[in-house]
């Protein structure tokens, strides 16, 4: 891995200057596919600071979302002694998954409006839109919390690692519920709390290969013949034991 | 060895699928019951969605009960008319389950509706078998019998289009094992049941079928029943994963094997006693899931419903 990055490093270092400092990065994989015994998996963002002025290091973030989803966020009341769920909000074009790392917590690199406008950590996550007829930030905040547990969603404060002056990397832990689609990962370049130049973008797939997919496939496409294939798959087995019970009688 | 589930998308280590359906599959041998309302609660513990849990359990007790017909059709203990009569019923309950089942997941009450719906059949079953096992245990030591007096009179027998029954002696209208069947195949689909254990109360004691067919009718008809929600699960709600499906069954039919085996060694009302308590323990747990306030309030659902 560290011959990689030196690899990398030298690729980028030898591009032409034509403006200030900026950054490069780029994924260790582009593409993972899921097989049978898949049980997630952890890539790895690389990237380079370009040209870098004198003084003080800058500050890295790295973004990884997942494909949007919409989420139903549920809250439950006690009704006659049973929780029950009572109010509900939508929440539109949540990311599948999210994970922001960055050299140190985010709330010391920049101001809240800055993280905000850039979508910098989980705290500046929000949906597209909201639907239900609620104030939609405690919804917002529990969806944050439930996908917090579930692993898809994450905030590591020492999460990017300077490997010298102007290299880094960041370690993107993708658990095996992180949902199939296309992933973004924007590296971000701050120097006093203001984001420099364009975030650098790399693109990631995530998706089903062979038998697992076939049989997802299966269950989409063709819904009936796949109900009647598991039907008969269960009836041999029930016949297959019987018959076996038989013999050992 | 993690195996990854397709259509859960999520992946489970399969010595567990494998222990799950093996140990499910051993209380259906020893119990004679097909053991879906023991599983589909254990899935959902598990991590597995509810909806995930409750359709592909379906095909699990497929599985069981053929081994079981199968092995009653030789003893010639299947009433097939009987069987077919209650199979309409329960076909058209399936049905009306599968959308009721999509209706609930759409409202968010699924899982309540679920988790109620076995904590009453589960308390009330378990109530009624621990009192009659317990009975028959304290006769049996007294040395007398207690054959559970059946009533002289029920409503039943009063119902309209009688028919006669011959394999299990009855005269009887057709709407009573229509009845039933509908009632057992709409829970059946919403609960990821059989509905063993609510087929067997209702044959022997609403339709007084004699008790050597009982079993094996009521195996017949939850064959085609779970048969009927594997599919219409699969078709209407995508909700059915063929390898947990796959993985759940290999572990079910090899576990009833050795619970029949040991099920020769206890007798009836120790094995009726056990089960009783199984299912109370089942419901008092999704009784105190009901009742106990939730760690987090809010819950979270990805996707479209």
């Amino acid at each position: 891995m560290r011959a990689a990055v030196i690899l990398f490093a030298a690729a980028f270092a030898a591009s032409p200057a034509l403006a200030g400092e900026n950054l490069v990065s780029g994924l260790s994989q582009d593409r993972i596919e899921i097989r049978s015994t898949y049980n997630g998996t952890e890539i790895t963002v690389f990237g380079a600071v370009e040209r870098p002025e004198s003084g003080a290091r800058p500050d890295i973030a790295v973004v990884v979302r997942g494909p949007a989803t919409d989420m139903r966020v549920r809250h439950k009341d006690r009704v006659l002694g049973i929780w029950i769920n009572t109010n509900r909000e939508i929440l539109y074009c949540m990311p599948g998954y999210f994970f922001t790392a960055s050299n140190r917590p985010l709330a010391d690199i920049a101001s809240d409006a800055v993280r905000r406008q850039y979508g910098l950590g989980l705290a500046a996550l929000m949906p597209r839109a909201a639907m239900g007829g609620h104030d939609p930030r405690p919804f917002i905040q529990a969806a944050i919390r439930a996908e917090e547990r579930n692993k898809l969603y994450a905030e590591e404060g020492k999460g990017v690692e300077f490997l010298s002056g102007t290299l880094f990397r960041a370690r993107v832990p993708l658990p095996a519920s992180a949902p199939r689609g296309d992933y973004t990962a924007d590296v971000y370049l701050l120097r006093g709390g203001r984001v420099i130049g364009k975030p650098h973008e790399s693109r990631l797939t995530i998706d089903q290969t062979g038998t697992e997919r076939r049989v997802y496939d299966f269950s989409r496409d063709n819904p009936l013949a796949y109900g009647l294939s598991t039907v008969a798959m269960a009836m041999a087995f029930g016949w297959l034991s019987s018959l076996a019970f038989r013999r050992m009688e | 060895m993690e195996i990854y589930l397709p259509v859960a998308q999520m992946s489970v280590h399969w010595l567990l699928l494998l222990g799950l359906g093996g140990g499910i599959g051993f209380l259906s041998g020893l119990l004679g019951v097909g053991g879906g309302f023991l599983l589909t609660p254990l899935l959902i513990f598990a991590g597995i969605p509810p909806a995930i849990a409750v359709a592909t359990t379906s095909s699990h007790v497929t599985a069981s009960s053929m081994s079981g017909a199968i092995a009653q059709w030789r003893k010639g203990a299947i009433d097939l008319k009987m069987a077919s009569v209650m199979t309409a019923g329960g076909v058209v309950g399936t049905a009306a389950g599968v959308w009721l089942f999509s209706l609930l997941r759409r409202s968010g009450q699924m899982d309540l509706v679920v988790s109620a719906a076995y904590v009453v059949l589960l308390g009330t079953i378990g109530a009624v078998m621990l009192r009659e096992s317990l009975s028959s245990l304290r006769a049996a030591r007294g040395g007398v019998s207690a054959e559970s007096r059946r009533l002289r009179h029920n409503w039943i027998q009063r119902l309209p289009l009688k028919d006669r029954f011959p394999a299990s002696r009855l005269y009887i209208s057709v709407l009573a094992p229509v009845g039933i069947g509908f009632a057992v195949g709409l829970l059946s689909a919403v609960m990821g049941i059989g509905g063993g254990f609510l087929i067997v109360p209702a044959m022997i004691y609403g339709l007084r079928m004699p008790t050597n067919v009982v079993m094996g009718t009521s195996l017949a008809q939850i064959i085609v029943i779970t048969a009927t929600a594997t599919i219409l699960q699969s078709f209407g709600n995508h909700a059915v994963d063929a390898m947990l499906a796959l993985f759940l069954i290999v572990g079910g039919v090899l576990g009833a094997q050795f619970g029949v085996r040991a099920s020769s060694r206890l007798r009836g009302e120790q094995l009726r006693f056990l089960l009783a308590l199984l299912i109370l323990a089942v419901g008092a747990m999704l009784l105190y899931g009901l009742v106990a306030k939730p760690a987090d309030l809010f819950s979270v659902m990805m996707g479209a419903a």
